[in-house]
């Protein structure tokens, strides 16, 4: 079994993972394999904190009306004609053929994408079960103090992480000027991006960077000012803007 | 010595003369060739009915929609090179247009630019990495998407309007009465007379503007990370602002009503407040960027 055949089986891998463990041609595979084993170790975590998401994250209608916005702008839906017979106004899932060609090696960033939407969600959203910082940082403030250190224990609820965020997370250094060590799943971008579009490699890699150092200094911020809604929403919104710049490669890089 | 230099050196010019000749006969029976094919446009003509659907997704290369006739596509493709094809098919009223690249085709050669004419009711889906696209007096519902292209949409109404790319500028002159969202990563966004019941612009680390009225009973919200936010808009206008920056500065001209926020009100990082009849709401937000709000 190779790289390839597992890659493209992976969807139903996972899924018969649920109900058991891999078959044994696959298993030796990821055991002499670790690209391999290092891609299923990711998806399983991503899969993982997606699960504990979905009870506690319900996002709002307006969320799901979005998506439903998209996906038509996409043409991967349409909605049914009125005269329709059954269900009429619920949208339809268009033929494949309609639909746009996804890269069978660059499949992996839609959950990645979704991931790093919900992983932000929760982090912007979890709000601190005790009392916090009483005494909030001036608004001027540079954003030039030390976070957490990453890996170190966290001090408050707010500063937990999920497992699979210690990944898609900036690696946060001691000051908001160090440039972000690029994540597994970075790496991973820009890897399937230099091999799709080496032409288009610095351009992703720079805004990949700009869009990691804004993440870092607004979770700074955050974690001196946890009762700022108001920063926690631009801190949502800059995994928000990360997760479009995963999108557009995964639009663009075929 | 003399003789000896110009006895040598006669034989090596009619060397180097040959060369020089034969080196620019295969670079102008190059161009010429690369002339000859830059020229090379493909024409596709399609009947369609009322609110067609149109897509075209190009990797390199301009897009240019126009309208045209009620009832008819026209699509010019220009080809910069024969390592690029274009795939076309019409299903009923959906149109499908996209650029085949060939294997070891990049940017300089796989470049597709494309032309169309299309009814003013169709709606639109555009896709190009590089750019530019643009759209303009039509009615029906703009998808654009792109990573660096610059995007221009004009007189658009009745319609909505979604944009998204990485870094290109995005221009939006006269749309009207249209939910308008615009997500970018690092592109600046201009704004000049547009409104409707929703406007909405994301931009990471580009600068938003808005030159216009909001008084049409819309919802109206610029974010932007680090970029600055400015605003310009008739001392009449009816709105209800809030603005904030977290870590820049902000600054507006009006006498504005104050009014609740959920936002604690800090002088010079954000204001609250309404004027005239409050008709529409106006959110400005940035994280480090300035806002200003200005009289025209």
């Amino acid at each position: 079994m190779t790289c390839s055949d597992v890659e493209q089986a992976l969807p139903e891998l996972l899924d018969g993972e649920a109900n058991g463990a891999f078959p044994t041609e696959v298993e030796s595979h990821l055991q002499s394999c670790a690209a391999c084993s290092g891609l299923v170790s990711d998806l399983e975590t991503i899969a993982g904190a997606a699960r504990t998401l979905a009870a506690s994250e319900e996002p709002p209608p307006r969320v799901w009306a979005r998506i439903a916005l998209e996906l038509r702008a996409e043409g991967l839906i349409r909605d049914q004609p009125a005269d329709a017979k059954l269900a009429p106004g619920r949208p339809i899932l268009l033929p494949t053929a309609a639909r746009r060609r996804w890269s069978s090696t660059a499949w992996w960033l839609a959950p990645v994408a979704a991931a790093l939407v919900a992983g932000g969600s929760y982090v912007v959203s979890h709000k601190p079960a005790t009392p916090v910082a009483q005494n909030q940082a001036p608004v001027n403030a540079a954003p030039s103090s030390a976070p957490s250190p990453a890996g170190s224990a966290p001090t408050t609820p707010w500063q937990c992480r999920l497992p699979a965020q210690a990944s898609m997370q900036p690696t946060v250094t001691a000051q908001t000027t160090v440039e972000p060590e690029p994540s597994a799943d970075d790496q991973q971008f820009l890897s399937a991006v230099s091999t799709r579009a080496p032409s288009m490699r610095a351009t992703y890699e720079n805004q990949l960077k700009a869009v990691n150092a804004d993440i870092l200094e607004t979770q700074a911020y955050v974690d001196r000012n946890p009762r700022d809604a108001e920063a926690r929403e631009h801190l949502m919104e800059a995994y928000q803007q990360k997760a479009l710049l995963y999108q557009i490669a995964l639009d663009r890089i075929q | 010595m003399v003789e000896f230099r110009k006895a040598s050196s006669q034989p090596a010019s009619i060397k180097n003369t040959a060369i020089v000749t034969a080196v620019l006969a295969t670079c102008l029976s190059s161009a010429l060739c690369s002339a000859a094919f830059a020229e090379a446009a493909k024409e596709f003509r399609y009947t369609v009915g009322a609110h067609a659907n149109i897509s075209v997704d190009t990797q390199y290369g301009s897009i240019s929609v126009k309208p045209g006739t009620d009832n008819e596509v026209v699509v010019t493709a220009t080809l910069k090179s024969d390592n690029v094809e274009v795939d076309q098919q019409q299903n009923g009223n959906r149109i499908e247009i996209a650029s085949h690249l060939l294997r070891g085709t990049d940017q300089r050669n796989g470049q597709v630019d494309y032309e169309l004419l299309i009814p003013p009711d169709a709606t639109v889906n555009l896709r190009s990495s590089t750019g530019p696209m643009s759209a303009e007096r039509l009615q029906g519902d703009l998808t654009l998407e792109g990573a660096e292209a610059a995007v221009n949409v004009r007189d658009v109404e009745n319609g909505h309007v979604h944009i998204r790319t990485m870094r290109g500028p995005i221009t939006l002159t006269d749309v009207r009465n249209g939910h308008v969202e615009v997500a970018s990563i690092s592109g600046d966004v201009h704004l000049k007379g547009v409104t409707g019941p929703l406007v909405q612009v994301t931009s990471g680390r580009g600068g938003i503007s808005y030159d216009g009225d909001f008084s049409s009973g819309g919802e109206y919200r610029f974010t932007t990370h680090t970029g600055d936010i400015r605003v310009l808009v008739p001392a009449d206008v009816s709105a209800d602002f809030k603005a904030r920056s977290v870590l820049g500065r902000v600054q507006h001209d009006f006498p504005l009503k104050p009014r609740h926020s959920r936002f604690p009100e800090e002088v010079g990082r954000s204001f609250f407040g309404t004027t005239g009849q409050a008709s529409s709401e106006v959110v400005l937000r940035s994280f480090s960027g300035r806002i200003r709000l200005k009289q025209r």
